[in-house]
């Protein structure tokens, strides 16, 4: 019998992201998959079954913000954590006053990335 | 008794006494310079008829005659004759001694006396062929000190037979009441020739008639020339320039003028019935000032001109200035002339006002003046300037007192105008400071203009502005402007951090990601191989992408678009001197511009140029603000090498280059200073480069350092460059 692993769902226009995240996600051992934009991520199958969605704050069309804003109208309560390359420090408050469990900067280390998983897993 | 007295002292005074010499008893000279009396011609005609009467009459008594009419006409108080002669008596031109004939007035008991030939008075007129006038000959030839009274003054002329010197005639002042005077000298000349016609007696009266009629022709042409003078006067009067009046001294005005007549407004009918009177005419203030001209005309002849008024006969006033003189010999009656001073009034009374106004007005714009002789030192300040400076109004104004106000940062700076000023006349405008008793700073702003006063010599001419308050809002309005500037670097700063953050920190989150995978699947009890070769691959990629936007960056500095234009590079660099002239004064840095004129336009970005050349300036302002123990001198020139390049120079006094560091300056980050970024120079050099141009610098001779940049002037004068654009 296989347990069930939880899914984490990656969104991030940047491609290394895409690739490196989901690997190290596996290696914590949860189910991931990646998208390269808020739009992407919307259309598939997996906004249901996503546990924890750890998404990008800028990119092009649809930002981090208006992605957890949509599925905040749509009733959809993923627990986010996001990631940001910029060192605008305005951003974190403003995203964890929308309700996001986390803001990580990058370059973040893989206990920051963890804990903040768990604490958004707890959440449910 | 004189004959005695003289043989007697003739022995002793040349074995023994010092004499004095000639020069000091004889004023010759002296007559031609005194105020000479005028002629009486008809008085001496008179004498001279009645001489050639008395040697027609009386051949005997005409010597005596001859020495009466020298006291008459020239009013000495003794005058005589004196005759050379061997035995005493008997005239001889070759005797050894002088005796005298004929004397008449205080002298005349001494008749009969003498003097020897080779030293004496008359001696002396022979030797040296001419009129002597002497002053109290008795200090050279004492033998003449028991001939009592002392002459004052003896005034001897020779006089000749058939060119053969024979005797003198004399006159003697024993007073001070009178001196001799050249019309005295012509008299006696005059005299003289009659003397010699008397001591040929009558064999040579024919001369005598020609002399008179001489005399007459004399006479005549006096009489015309005063007719011309005459006319010349009533020329004056009638002109009607000034006023003329003719008065005495009881009061009456005897004659007038037009001009006076209409300065009083009285007329002409007024005037011929007597009613029009000086006495009248005169404000009772200013009766003193007529009894006074009284006095002087009653003891000198004459009043100096002084100022007055006269009532009109409207019971206005009139202010005049007159002065006059008495008529000669008349002893009551007199001319004075009479000029209309209104006009000179209203102008003194217009400056005095327009004076008024000025202080008021420098009192109200804050500013003082001063003048400054050069030559004298003569400083003249207006009220407002003391009230400037607090110093009392009229205490004498120095060089010292004005530096015990100045700042003492701004010392150095006065003594170099003033040095300036006095060497060339050159206009000047400088800021200084003043502090005031209370430690109190405040701002002056002077600008002086130099000029010739009427003796030619140099003149400053200032005006001195207190704008402390301006200033204080200046400094108020550049402190909010640097702190702007400040949180604008701090902003662009920033933003440029984020960009370079950003583009760095995707791949630096790519290999702290792939590094922790690789790590986890090796540390795995069954290690995925395969796995951890990717990810290691993948972190090497990411590490070339992070150092492909480093260079990315740096490109970012070097290949930026920018606009192309005809710069001039003498306006960009004026415009630069005007928007950092305050910051410049501010750092007191004394700017010059050396600007060459003709300078080729060049080609590129106008805006990144003019910020090289800020960039250039600043450094050199920050160069030196440590400088306190000589002047802060900032040199920007322009100027077009060899090469037809144009090239901008900065020359500062500053601390001047590190040798060990002159490399590293142009490198970025690198700086000496605490403020800074050292982004400057750098920057710089790469703006510059990408014109094509070149930027270093070199140590000075002296202190400080200068940094230059050379751009290869407008390629539209290129004849290549020209071929390229047009197929670009």
């Amino acid at each position: 019998m296989t347990i069930e692993r939880s899914l984490v769902s990656v969104v991030d226009d940047d491609e290394s992201v895409r690739e490196s995240l989901p690997d190290l996600l596996r290696q914590f051992g949860f189910a991931a998959r990646a998208f390269s934009s808020a739009e992407a991520f919307l259309e598939s199958n997996f906004v249901g079954t996503t546990r924890c969605l750890v998404l990008d704050v800028a990119m092009p069309g649809m930002s981090g913000l208006d992605l957890q804003q949509e599925l905040m109208r749509r009733h959809q309560e993923i627990p986010i954590v996001f990631i940001t390359a910029t060192g605008d420090q305005t951003v974190r408050p403003r995203v964890l006053a929308q309700g996001a469990v986390e803001c990580l900067s990058k370059p973040f280390s893989e206990t920051a990335l963890l804990d903040a998983l768990n604490a958004a897993l707890r959440m449910r | 008794m004189a004959e005695s007295a003289e043989t007697a002292s003739d022995v002793l005074l040349e074995s023994s006494l010092p004499a004095a010499p000639l020069e000091s008893i004889l004023c010759t000279e002296e007559l031609h310079r005194r105020p000479s009396r005028p002629p009486d011609h008809e008085k001496e005609n008179h004498a001279l008829v009645k001489l050639v009467s008395a040697l027609a009459d009386s051949p005997g008594t005409v010597l005596q005659t001859l020495a009466e009419t020298i006291l008459d006409i020239t009013q000495c108080d003794s005058a005589g004759l004196s005759l050379l002669t061997s035995d005493g008596k008997t005239p001889d031109v070759c005797g050894t001694r002088f005796y005298w004939p004929a004397i008449a007035g205080t002298w005349n008991p001494h008749q009969g006396g003498g003097t020897p030939r080779n030293f004496g008075p008359c001696g002396d007129v022979l030797d040296q062929n001419r009129t002597l006038l002497f002053r109290h000959f008795e200090r050279r030839y004492p033998y003449l000190l028991p001939v009592i009274p002392a002459a004052e003054e003896c005034l001897l002329v020779p006089f000749y037979v058939a060119g053969e010197a024979v005797g003198t005639i004399w006159g003697i002042m024993h007073s001070d009441r009178r001196t001799f005077d050249a019309e005295d000298d012509r008299i006696m000349d005059s005299l003289g020739k009659f003397a010699s016609s008397a001591y040929q007696a009558l064999k040579h009266i024919e001369d005598l008639k020609i002399q008179v009629f001489e005399r007459e022709k004399a006479e005549a042409e006096v009489r015309e020339l005063a007719r011309g003078l005459e006319s010349k006067i009533r020329r004056l009067v009638e002109a009607n320039v000034v006023g003329i009046v003719m008065w005495n001294l009881e009061g009456a005005i005897t004659g007038a003028n037009d001009a006076f007549l209409h300065m009083v407004q009285y007329n002409r009918e007024d005037l011929a019935s007597g009613r029009v009177r000086w006495a009248d005419l005169t404000p009772a203030e200013w009766r003193g000032h007529d009894e006074q001209a009284v006095a002087d005309l009653t003891a000198t002849g004459i009043f100096q001109p002084f100022e007055k008024e006269y009532f009109r006969k409207d019971g206005s006033r009139v202010p005049a200035l007159l002065g006059g003189a008495l008529f000669e010999g008349s002893g009551n009656e007199g001319v004075a002339f009479v000029l209309d001073l209104s006009e000179q009034k209203r102008a003194e009374r217009a400056l005095r006002r327009s004076e008024a106004f000025l202080a008021e007005g420098q009192r109200l714009s804050q500013i003082g003046t001063f003048s400054w002789r050069v030559a004298t030192d003569e400083v003249t300040w207006s009220e407002q300037l003391y009230r400037i400076y607090e110093f009392e109004i009229g205490v004498p104004v120095t060089l010292e007192l004005i530096r015990t106000r100045v700042h003492p940062e701004d010392l150095s700076v006065l003594e170099r105008m003033i040095d300036q000023a006095r060497g060339d006349a050159n206009d000047f405008e400088w800021q200084y400071r003043l502090v005031m008793p209370d430690h109190s700073i405040k701002y002056l702003h002077a600008v002086a203009h130099a000029t010739r006063d009427q003796d030619d010599q140099l003149e400053y001419i200032a005006a001195i502005q207190d704008v402390t308050a301006r200033q204080l809002s200046e400094e108020a309005l550049d402190k909010a402007r640097a702190q702007l500037t400040h949180v604008a670097r701090v902003t662009s700063l920033g933003v440029l951090t984020a960009s370079i953050a950003h583009e760095l920190n995707q791949p630096l989150s790519g290999i702290i990601t792939n590094a922790s995978t690789c790590l986890r699947m090796l540390a795995a009890d069954s290690p995925d191989l395969d796995g951890a070769r990717e990810t290691a691959r993948r972190t090497i990629r990411d590490g070339n992408r992070a150092s492909e936007v480093i260079a990315r960056l740096r490109a970012l500095f070097t290949k930026k678009d920018s606009t192309t234009e005809l710069v001039d590079l003498n306006e960009a660099t004026r415009e630069v001197i005007a928007l950092s002239s305050s910051d410049l004064q501010r750092s007191r840095v004394i700017l010059r511009q050396e600007l060459a004129d003709n300078l080729p336009s060049v080609n590129g970005d106008r805006v990144q140029l003019q910020q090289v050349i800020l960039n250039l300036l600043l450094n050199a302002s920050d160069a030196m603000s440590d400088i306190d123990d000589r002047a802060r001198h900032l040199v920007v020139s322009t100027t077009q090498d060899e090469g037809d390049r144009v090239r901008v120079t900065v020359r500062d006094v500053g601390v001047g280059l590190d040798p060990e560091n002159t490399d590293r300056m142009f490198d970025a980050f690198y700086t000496t200073k605490s403020g800074g970024m050292g982004i400057g120079l750098s920057v710089s050099r790469s703006i510059v480069e990408r014109h094509h141009g070149r930027l270093w610098v070199e140590p000075n001779d002296g202190p400080g350092a200068t940094f230059t940049f050379s751009i290869p002037p407008d390629p539209a004068r290129v004849p290549e460059a020209v071929h390229v654009m047009r197929s670009a």
